[in-house]
């Protein structure tokens, strides 16, 4: 039997169904997490995300559950996801100043090109870094669909470039990873990186 | 940055359908062999919208949903009589990804698109525009065509731009199911005038109209329907036309 995944629902600003139904599709054994007590019963953690930084955090305060979700991110495995990956900044600025959940020291920023923004597409990843993560698909495409980058300098796994602007990508640190595109809207490369997710 | 590629179903439960001029429907198939058919061939999203919702004051269906989402990996947006926060929330737990909005914004309520994208976020939130000629300018239309709401669409793309909006899906109800080529004016009269993305949808009869306003107005994306539900092509094709002609896509 493989690790059940424990993918966290947080109110209106998690969008859990496609990470569930895609997690279901590459026969993951899936667990919702619903409240602090759930978080016992999954090996592995996905972040999911849609919504804004600010939302998302007062939701996860008024659900109750921001400390088992930071002890459990800084001892199982976990993957964010957009949103999901933001949040697991230090600081995010979408509607004014949040505290995320402070675990890798970076911040959550507008982005800044004169493209339209929110960039939203297929795009390439450029990886700097080699990881179980991206093992596989270095030269896949996955779809991006987001206004706000993760700014950091220190945890980079690939970067994008949208219109000659880079940002952040997937970011790492252990076995805590972030991804800025959604997996579950990826296609096919999209179901290897939740494969790759299974491995790690 | 690729352009997308959107296949845009048009559901009057449970059978997708094509609106002529968005009257008189012929029935397609089913949503769920459809979502799956086109992800298949390559597309890049897929647009559902419940085409009758609005028109009727019913709710979405939301099982009809969940159902077409099922086999499709990539991004599924929904729309149709969409009125309330709590309808954008229920829409996002049956497997949308994104929120199409136009009647209720236009019609009632501006801020339901500002309130949305401070929920959800604007990437999440699409305004779709219905817009016909009326001389040299173009007016918005709300419930599939039918009703005037006196707005300029220039004004109007605006305004939802600032509010928050995501992305423009932009039709035309003079084109639209006509399958003689897209409104190449509005398409870039509206994509020089906001800096969000804009789907460019009505009237693709044939690969050189796709090719015509991708190049001529230079829209993010482009939404199809005739074309592939008659099979007069597929959106491999598409794209491998468009790649010919130096068009990125994915």
């Amino acid at each position: 039997m493989g690790p059940v995944i424990g993918v966290v629902n947080y109110g209106v600003a998690g969008n859990i169904f496609s990470i569930v139904k895609a997690l279901e599709k590459i026969d993951a054994r899936v667990k919702v997490v619903n409240s602090s007590g759930d978080f016992e019963k999954v090996d592995k953690i996905i972040i999911p995300g849609v919504g804004s930084f600010k939302d998302a955090m007062s939701e996860i305060h008024e659900d109750g559950i921001y400390d088992a979700l930071v002890s459990n991110v800084l001892s199982k495995p976990t993957l964010g996801i957009c949103l999901g990956m933001q949040i697991l900044s230090k600081i995010g600025y979408e509607f004014g100043e949040t505290k995320g959940l402070g675990i890798f020291d970076a911040e959550v920023k507008n982005i800044y090109c004169s493209a339209p923004i929110p960039h939203m597409g297929f795009n390439k990843i450029n990886v700097q870094k080699d990881s179980l993560l991206l093992r596989g698909v270095e030269d896949e495409s996955f779809y991006f669909m987001h206004s706000y980058e993760v700014v950091n300098y220190t945890d980079i796994l690939s970067l994008t470039e949208y219109e000659g602007h880079q940002f952040v990508s997937a970011i790492s640190k252990g076995n805590i990873y972030g991804v800025q595109f959604h997996p579950e809207k990826s296609r096919e490369a999209g179901l290897e990186v939740f494969k790759n997710f299974l491995n790690v | 940055m690729s352009l997308r590629i959107i296949a845009k179903l048009d559901v009057k439960p449970p059978y997708v359908v094509k609106p002529v001029h968005f009257e008189g429907l012929r029935k397609i198939g089913l949503p769920a062999e459809l979502a799956e058919k086109y992800y298949k061939q390559g597309a890049d999203e897929l647009i559902y919208t419940d085409i009758v919702a609005s028109l009727y004051q019913r709710e979405i269906l939301f099982a009809e949903v969940e159902k077409a989402a099922k086999e499709v990996f990539i991004p599924f947006s929904v729309g149709g009589g969409v009125r309330s926060i709590d309808d954008f929330s229920k829409l996002f737990h049956s497997g949308a990804d994104k929120v199409v909005i136009n009647t209720y914004a236009v019609q009632n309520d501006p801020h339901i698109i500002k309130q949305a994208s401070e929920i959800f976020g604007s990437q999440s939130v699409i305004v779709n525009i219905e817009a016909k000629k009326w001389g040299s300018s173009w007016e918005c239309y709300t419930d599939c065509g039918r009703v005037r709401s006196g707005k300029s669409v220039l004004d109007w793309v605006n305004e939802v731009a600032d509010l928050g909006a995501g992305e423009i899906m932009l039709q035309s109800v003079d084109c639209d199911g006509r399958q003689r080529g897209y409104d190449i004016d509005l398409v870039s009269s509206v994509v020089e005038s906001v800096s969000i993305p804009v789907i460019a949808a009505s009237g693709a009869g044939n690969l050189e109209d796709v090719l015509s306003v991708v190049q001529q107005a230079r829209p993010d994306a482009v939404a199809l329907a005739s074309i592939l539900h008659y099979e007069k092509t597929t959106i491999r094709e598409v794209k491998d036309f468009l790649r010919k002609n130096g068009v990125e896509v994915s």
